[in-house]
């Protein structure tokens, strides 16, 4: 599966759906509001109920003049202030209810999509992570999420309200006279297949705007990432560079959405209702002079114009918001879409070979659009054993390791652990199996006990006191104790306070911790002092005598002990007789990378 | 690019819009206008209505006049929102700019302090809250005050007395606002924090991804995620009590108006001191006035939003920068002293009284156990950390009065750690400025690339992913290496670089750089002693301080640490070199 999102800089075209109308958009936002039913029809009925009032409100006022001041009524002019002041206050509380409620949903919409687009992510596999810049999807977990939110939380309220206005003046407009009504209705259809029309540009454009934000989101991200490489080779102007690009990119692509946002509606909408206006004036004069209609109703029709034309304003600016929802939503939903690849086969016991705790068959693989990097791999590991891959840099020795992992799937053969395929281990039962280390050590922000226990619940509720106890148990603790303040040593994800020697420290504490059947160390102790990785070494030897080690090293002394030597090179792994022969081949043997 | 203005007390978000005072005064011009001409389209509809009554009613005239008014504001409007739009974009890219450029000229130490996932926020979401103020709330506001001055003028004409009891309301709803401001700014200040730690945890579980899933630990980011998510939302729950309690009681207390003006005006007209006309031009010019002040009250969101995005932005661009004083862009030779250099993160010692002098031309490696400083000590050549007490010279010169360009220039680092940039192959390793084709090639050739370059499907062309995923560790660290060589330098400092290389691979490269950087002063960070034997000093560093320095021979018999780590080599050495028997 490819897992290379859109960002609008690849090849992958613009606005790939063609045939999409508004409502299958439309359609996409009811899958978010599931379980808000309830509060939903609590808000709509606000909504509705502070709608009404609002068109109530002037009607009160008109009939209190028509009939108490003009008849000098003062009682009544007072009766039915105050009736128009519990009209105001029911107001309040619906206004109040309407803002609350509705926000409400857009927070908790906005709260359940930021965590399926990230529980997605933790779904998806590391190949994911490899094709995607970083800055572009925390763009799309913060960023496009809050412009749905905003949508939902501000927009829809007023979307909604500002709808129940238009037909409620629609209604007043039609039955105070249908002809002139309907002569002063003309504009706004034209309005409305205009918008219609031009909706799916707005969204497109809209859509541009926030790949480019992605896209500047992902050079902040880089840069920063790597600052210290930008300061040491004096590149602090290729930061500056490569953002302004960005950020120029993104300018551009702004403007053009701003100003379809703005100008194609605010202003058109405004004009026409104008035009409206002109027509009912000069349509309902002409109506009078031919005696269908009277002066006093052409006053009170063209204030009730101005109440359909007033909203169907606000409406249009909502409509670009709703647009750039939608646009926010396919960026969100792109994600969303994606599979994971590395899905938990059906066990069938047919596919069981022997019971040799690892197996590799006929394995072949290759990263997506690259070459093949393992061919026709085949070897078997024993419980308790210690096996050691050596090879050239490039020969695909950790790929290997990785495959170990199922970090990867074979693209052709079949792994068996335990004697029966990889794939059919559900992700708890592998992992408790298989202990990696990685190349790349990885912290955590948090104290250096939240990273050796991160991922090992067994500990979790551990005191301190209690964990050290089972640290000097498995003869960890002089390694704790080079850290100032023990367990509570505070640790950052970047940064230099922990040095790479340190972090290969902590991650090899962390792994054993786990006490796996398999465990892999990638070059775990590259940056290892030698004195050091001999304390390292008595660990290993003191683990459970079942547990099989498989140890990448480039250093000899590290791999000496092995019980056989794999030598991996040009994408084929090769049993080396003894550590002598292994050293032949890697010094004298050709490197194929 | 605006030149910053000089030093300024106020730092509001009016402040901002200094530099750009002429778009900002042609904006608010082609706001009024339209705002007011449509103030007049009633005074026409009503015209042309009395004329009527008075059978003067001319069709052409009122079509005439009216086309006129529409046409203006539609050009007016159209005008208005493409100034807004550029001006709006134009303050968030220059801000922006200027943003990175200040963040560019910063300390690593500093950009490390702030966090990276901080400086994201600044860049992206403070600065779009910002953009949002300008593009609505300027002419938002300027649009309501033309029309609630319009308006209230109006009904101070009609009846003063009426007015004076109309426009309580004004106080009322200041109050509101003022009140609210001040409890919604913090809360903002808040939010954006929130966005901070967010980004952090996506962050890290994208740059952590291989080893949650390793671990099956993705249940514990959800937890955490979820964790700043319900963060997020209770705040944004709290943000939205405020205001949906602000802007209904705004509109109650706008509705309150016409309330009064119903009860007054009618006792008035009914009193017989206030025409009915009146009462009912009054009634119409109160619709007027109530609709800018509820969309005020709206624009109080973006404004509280803007000013605490704008008040994190101020915090990074009003950070003092270390001023660059140095002059000299003499070539290094490669003498360096380093006297008496203490560096501390808080009261933790990282190096402790370092004194250390290398000849040009030389091989110095620097050995000891994990975490002893000896990183530290080579981004204190390069100046990533400054030196808290000490001085470091390079020819006899402080390390201050180089200019820090040419001081890059001469010297290349390889990291530690491999760090790729989403660029070509070519482009990763000509990193550094101003590299001739000619150092490029020689660069590729002694990091024993050139072999694995062929075999790409776009050679030196092919574009390596962010984090350099599809490479093996070996091969980014010799693009690291070639990296640095591709300088030129006259100083290399590799840090343990040979951890992660082949045995055979290793020996070719440091006999390529003996061969083809014949003059290049060395300084190596290495676990293995059999590589460094024969180097001209060896420095031993333990817990930040140099414990002996020697060559192997005098510290084979001075050093007992030093005895203990070639001991703990030993044991294959026969096997690493072969060739030596």
């Amino acid at each position: 599966m490819n897992y290379t999102l859109n960002t609008g800089s690849n090849n992958i075209p613009l606005n790939a759906p063609k045939k999409q109308n508004i409502w299958s958009s439309v359609a996409k936002l009811f899958p978010l509001l599931q379980g808000e039913q309830k509060n939903l029809t609590v808000a709509f009925s606000a909504i509705f109920m502070n709608s009404l009032l609002n068109l109530i409100a002037p009607i009160i006022i008109g009939y209190t003049i028509d009939h108490y001041v003009l008849t000098k009524n003062y009682h009544g002019v007072a009766v039915f202030s105050l009736i128009l002041l519990g009209i105001y206050l029911l107001a309040l509380v619906a206004s109040y209810i309407q803002t609350k409620v509705m926000g409400g949903v857009g927070q908790r919409v906005l709260f359940n999509l930021r965590n399926s687009v990230f529980n997605k992510l933790q779904e998806l596999p590391v190949a994911f992570f490899n094709q995607n810049k970083a800055g572009d999807l925390i763009s799309r977990i913060n960023n496009d999420t809050d412009k749905l939110n905003q949508f939902l939380s501000q927009a829809l309220v007023q979307f909604i309200g500002n709808t129940f206005l238009i037909i409620g003046a629609g209604i007043f407009i039609l039955s105070i006279n249908l002809r002139l009504g309907m002569a002063g209705l003309v504009p706004a259809i034209s309005l409305l297949i205009l918008t219609l029309a031009i909706s799916s540009y707005v969204k497109k454009v809209n859509l541009a705007s926030l790949q480019s934000t992605g896209g500047m989101s992902g050079e902040i991200s880089e840069s920063i990432n790597n600052f210290k490489v930008i300061v040491a080779f004096n590149r602090r102007d290729y930061f500056r560079e490569k953002f302004q690009e960005a950020n120029q990119k993104n300018y551009y692509a702004s403007i053009q959405a701003g100003i379809v946002n703005t100008v194609f509606l605010t202003p058109l909408y405004g004009f026409i209702a104008n035009v409206a206006q002109l027509i009912v004036l000069a349509y309902g004069i002409y109506l009078i002079s031919i005696g269908a209609f009277t002066l006093g109703l052409l006053v009170s029709f063209i204030s009730y114009m101005s109440k359909f034309y007033n909203p169907l304003r606000e409406i249009a600016s909502l409509w670009t918001q709703f647009q750039t929802a939608l646009a926010a939503l396919d960026r969100i939903s792109e994600i969303l879409a994606l599979k994971t690849n590395l899905t938990v086969v059906p066990h069938d016991d047919n596919t069981d070979t022997q019971k040799s705790l690892l197996e590799f068959k006929d394995v072949y693989f290759g990263y997506p659009d690259g070459e093949e990097i393992l061919h026709n791999v085949s070897f078997t590991l024993e419980q308790g054993k210690t096996y050691a891959l050596v090879g050239p840099t490039g020969g695909g020795k950790t790929t290997t390791a990785s495959l170990m992992a199922r970090l990867y799937d074979p693209t052709k053969g079949t792994i068996f652990l335990s004697g029966q395929d990889i794939r059919t281990y559900e992700p708890y039962e592998r992992t408790q199996k298989i202990g990696f280390i990685l190349q790349e050590p990885f912290l955590f922000s948090g104290t250096l006990r939240d990273n050796i226990l991160y991922g090992n619940d067994a500990y979790s509720k551990y005191s301190n006191e209690e964990l050290l106890a089972v640290l000097h148990e498995a003869d960890l603790d002089s390694l704790i104790s080079r850290f100032e303040k023990s367990l509570d040593t505070p640790m950052q994800s970047g940064g230099e306070a922990i040095s790479l020697g340190e972090r290969q420290i902590i991650a090899f504490m962390r792994a054993v911790l786990r006490r796996p059947d398999i465990l892999i160390l990638d070059e775990a102790t590259a940056n290892i002092d030698t004195v050091t990785e001999e304390i390292l070494d008595t660990i290993l030897k003191k683990l459970p005598p079942h547990t099989t080690k498989v140890i990448i090293a480039h250093r000899l002394n590290t791999i000496e002990n092995a019980d056989e030597i794999f030598f991996v090179n040009s994408g084929e792994v090769i049993r080396a007789g003894s550590l002598q022969h292994a050293v032949d081949m890697l010094m004298h043997g050709k490197r194929d990378s | 690019m605006s030149t910053p203005l000089p030093q300024q007390k106020q730092k509001g978000l009016l402040n901002l819009l200094g530099p750009y005072k002429g778009i900002i005064a042609l904006l608010t011009c082609v706001t009024i206008i339209p705002n007011i001409v449509s103030l007049l389209i009633p005074q026409i509809v009503g015209h042309a209505i009395d004329s009527y009554t008075l059978g003067i009613f001319m069709l052409s005239t009122t079509i005439w006049q009216f086309s006129l008014a529409t046409i203006t504001i539609l050009i007016f409007t159209i005008l208005q929102s493409t100034i807004q739009t550029y001006a709006s974009e134009r303050v968030a890219r220059d801000m922006r700019t200027e943003l990175s450029a200040k963040i560019s000229h910063q300390s690593y130490g500093y950009i490390q302090t702030i966090s990276p996932a901080k400086l994201l926020t600044n860049l992206t979401g403070d600065i779009d809250s910002v953009k949002s103020y300008i593009s609505l709330a300027i002419v938002t506001i300027i649009s309501s005050i033309v029309l609630i001055i319009g308006a209230s003028t109006l009904l101070f004409v009609t009846n003063w007395r009426l007015a004076l009891v109309v426009l309580t309301i004004i106080p009322l709803i200041g109050g509101t606002f003022f009140f609210v401001f001040g409890k919604v700014k913090t809360l903002f200040t808040k939010s954006r924090e929130v966005i901070d730690w967010l980004n952090k945890v996506i962050n890290e579980s994208i740059l952590g991804s291989a080893l949650i899933r390793v671990l099956n630990s993705n249940n514990i980011e959800r937890t955490k995620f979820e964790a700043a998510n319900t963060q997020a939302k209770d705040i944004g729950m709290s943000i939205l009590s405020l205001f949906a309690t602000m802007i209904p009681l705004i509109t109650f207390i706008s509705n309150l108006a016409i309330f009064s003006v119903l009860t007054l005006g009618g006792h008035f007209v009914i009193a017989g001191s206030m025409t009915l006309g009146n009462f009912a031009a009054f009634n119409s010019y109160i619709s007027i006035l109530i609709f800018p002040i509820i969309i005020l009250g709206f624009m109080s969101n973006v404004i509280a939003q803007a000013s605490s995005s704008y008040a994190r932005v101020r915090n990074i661009l009003e950070h003092e920068e270390k001023k660059e004083f140095g002059t000299i862009t003499e070539r290094l030779k490669g003498n360096i002293t380093i006297k008496d250099v203490t560096v501390a993160y808080g009261d933790k010692i990282a190096l402790k009284n370092i004194s250390l002098s290398i000849q040009p031309h030389t091989k110095t490696a620097i050995i000891g156990p994990t975490a002893g400083g000896k990183s530290q000590l080579l981004y204190l050549l390069i100046g990533l950390i400054e030196p808290n007490s000490g001085i470091i010279t390079f020819d006899g010169k402080n390390v201050d009065e180089y200019n820090k360009e040419n001081l890059h220039a001469d010297i290349g680092f390889v990291f530690q750690d491999s760090v790729m940039f989403n660029l070509s192959i070519r482009e990763n390793i000509a990193f550094g400025q101003n590299i001739s084709d000619e150092n490029l090639d020689r660069a590729i050739k002694t990091s024993e690339l050139s072999e694995f370059i062929t075999t790409l499907p776009h050679g030196l062309e092919s574009v390596v992913s962010e984090r350099g995923t599809t490479l093996s560790g070996g091969q980014k660290q010799r693009i690291m290496l070639a990296r640095a060589l591709a300088l030129n330098p006259h100083i290399l400092l590799l840090d343990d670089f040979t951890a992660r290389v082949d045995r055979n691979t290793e020996e070719k490269i440091l006999a390529n750089i003996a061969a083809y950087y014949p003059d290049i002063t060395l300084i190596s960070v290495t676990q293995k002693i059999t590589a460094v034997e024969h180097y001209d000093q060896i420095v031993l560093l333990m817990e930040g301080e140099i414990l002996a320095t020697g060559t192997h021979e005098n510290l084979m018999k001075t050093s007992p640490e030093y005895v203990q780590i070639y001991n703990s080599q030993q044991s294959t050495h026969t096997y690493e070199s072969p060739h030596e028997k």
